[in-house]
């Protein structure tokens, strides 16, 4: 599919892509916590410069790519930053000095920590998400959701199966719409275009759906819900390293959070 | 219409056949798709619209946790439909990315509690309606305090009733809508909501 991000790959083997993804996962969120329970910007700074460190050192990432995927971001930190201190509930506050006065425009200082703060959490829950997502693949994270959470086995796998149905949805999209150019049913203005996209969803859903029940009968002949226990082709066991990463990431999240004050 | 899935889609009501469980995935795979294009070539390029305008359209986030319930009329179809889709438009590469998880999560937690205050029994335009508005509320809930904790309280204000109500009307009345025309197409006959 054109517009999809190509995968980052070669990955080589590194500390990170021997724990098991879940503990990744729980790893990642304690610091999407921390960035997130917090409006000083000095906490996502810090917790961006140790993901940096653990994605050069342990994650085994090609580090060259990285910049080119995450540049996409810098639009929305850069809205999401800029739109954060203008409309800060601070700016209102008149007992506080105004660091910058336009017309009715006036910015505070506790304004433009909060939105840098806002912005950063961008920049770190990318990173984390880079540590957590890229060091795997899809089906080593579901191995993992099912061996190490528990998850119910029937829902990580068949999810996993209609993934793959993912490239063939945008073939359909681009079929349909060559179908209905050939039937002459153009479309002008904005009105009729989300119409008409309207009319391709309904059209690319009844296609998914027809081929999700092909592949679910496909799937029951084959045992998937036999009701038999299942047993696992990659055994995925939890070690040290698991613990000494969420263990890591916690320390450094509380130390984020607490250094200094 | 005949199919042969649809043999045992009476004979039990709450446990999640292959097909129920194949079906969800694949609209909430659809609806990650749909999603990561969105987030990428739609979302950002609203913001001149003016804060808070630009949430008339959130309610578009929160389509998968109506629509997979009306499908496949199981408990837990809100929940997991948003999770995959918000799972999907992860792994393409959402903006948010990890935070798209949280998200997911309490939007098809808001819809899912509205599903089971009926039990799973009622699956009219009304309930679709409320659901839509309870992802909504979950959404706001999640986002005041991520993206507009600083934001002054009107903002925060007009932004949460504006998720709520698009909630309602894209995702609540849109879903139901959409589900209707599947329907009509005969693509539903391996479920109870074909009927």
């Amino acid at each position: 599919m054109s517009f999809m991000p190509a995968p980052l790959g070669p990955i080589r083997p590194a500390f990170l892509t021997r724990v098991t993804p879940a503990a990744r996962l729980v790893a990642g969120s304690i610091w999407l916590v921390a960035s997130i329970v917090t409006l000083d910007p000095v906490v996502p700074i810090r917790l961006s410069v140790a993901a940096v460190i653990a994605i050069v050192l342990w994650s085994g990432l090609p580090l060259r790519r990285i910049p080119r995927r995450l540049a996409p971001l810098g639009f929305a930190i850069a809205s999401l930053t800029f739109f954060s201190i203008l409309f800060a509930g601070a700016n209102g506050d008149r007992s506080l000095d105004a660091l910058f006065q336009f017309g009715p425009v006036r910015i505070t200082a506790p304004a433009v920590t909060g939105g840098l703060a806002i912005g950063l959490r961008v920049v770190v829950i990318a990173l984390a998400t880079l540590l957590v997502f890229g060091p795997s693949d899809p089906t080593q994270m579901a191995d993992s959701l099912v061996q190490q959470w528990h998850v119910p086995d029937r829902f990580a796998y068949g999810t996993l199966g209609a993934m793959r149905v993912a490239p063939f949805m945008a073939d359909d999209w681009a079929i349909i719409g060559a179908a209905r150019r050939l039937r002459g049913l153009s479309s002008g203005g904005p009105a009729s275009r989300i119409r008409a996209a309207g009319d391709r969803l309904v059209v690319m859903l009844v296609a998914a759906i027809r081929g999700a029940e092909r592949l679910a009968l496909a799937m029951d002949a084959r045992g998937f819900d036999s009701g038999i226990r299942r047993t696992h082709f990659r055994e995925l066991k939890v070690s040290w390293r698991d613990w000494l990463t969420i263990a890591v990431a916690s320390l450094v999240a509380v130390a984020a959070l607490t250094a200094g004050r | 219409m005949t199919n042969v899935l649809s043999v045992n889609a009476k004979a039990e009501s709450s446990r999640w056949r292959t097909v129920d469980i194949i079906v969800v995935a694949i609209i909430a795979v659809a609806f990650g798709v749909v999603f990561y294009a969105w987030n990428a070539y739609v979302w950002e390029w609203l913001k001149p619209l003016g804060e808070p305008w630009e949430y008339v359209v959130s309610g578009m986030w929160v389509m998968p946790a109506v629509v997979a319930p009306l499908i496949v009329r199981k408990p837990g179809a809100a929940l997991f439909a948003e999770m995959v889709a918000a799972i999907i438009s992860v792994a393409l590469g959402s903006q948010w990315g990890l935070d798209t998880l949280l998200s997911g999560f309490v939007q098809g937690a808001g819809a899912e509690i509205v599903f089971g205050f009926v039990m799973y029994r009622s699956f009219g335009p009304i309930v679709a309606f409320i659901a839509g508005a309870g992802a909504g509320l979950g959404e706001a809930l999640h986002d005041l305090q991520v993206w507009f904790a600083t934001y002054t309280a009107d903002l925060q204000f007009g932004i949460a009733a504006l998720e709520v109500i698009s909630g309602a009307v894209i995702a609540g009345l849109g879903g139901w809508l959409l589900v209707r025309s599947l329907r009509r197409t005969g693509a539903l006959g391996a479920f109870k909501s074909g009927e």
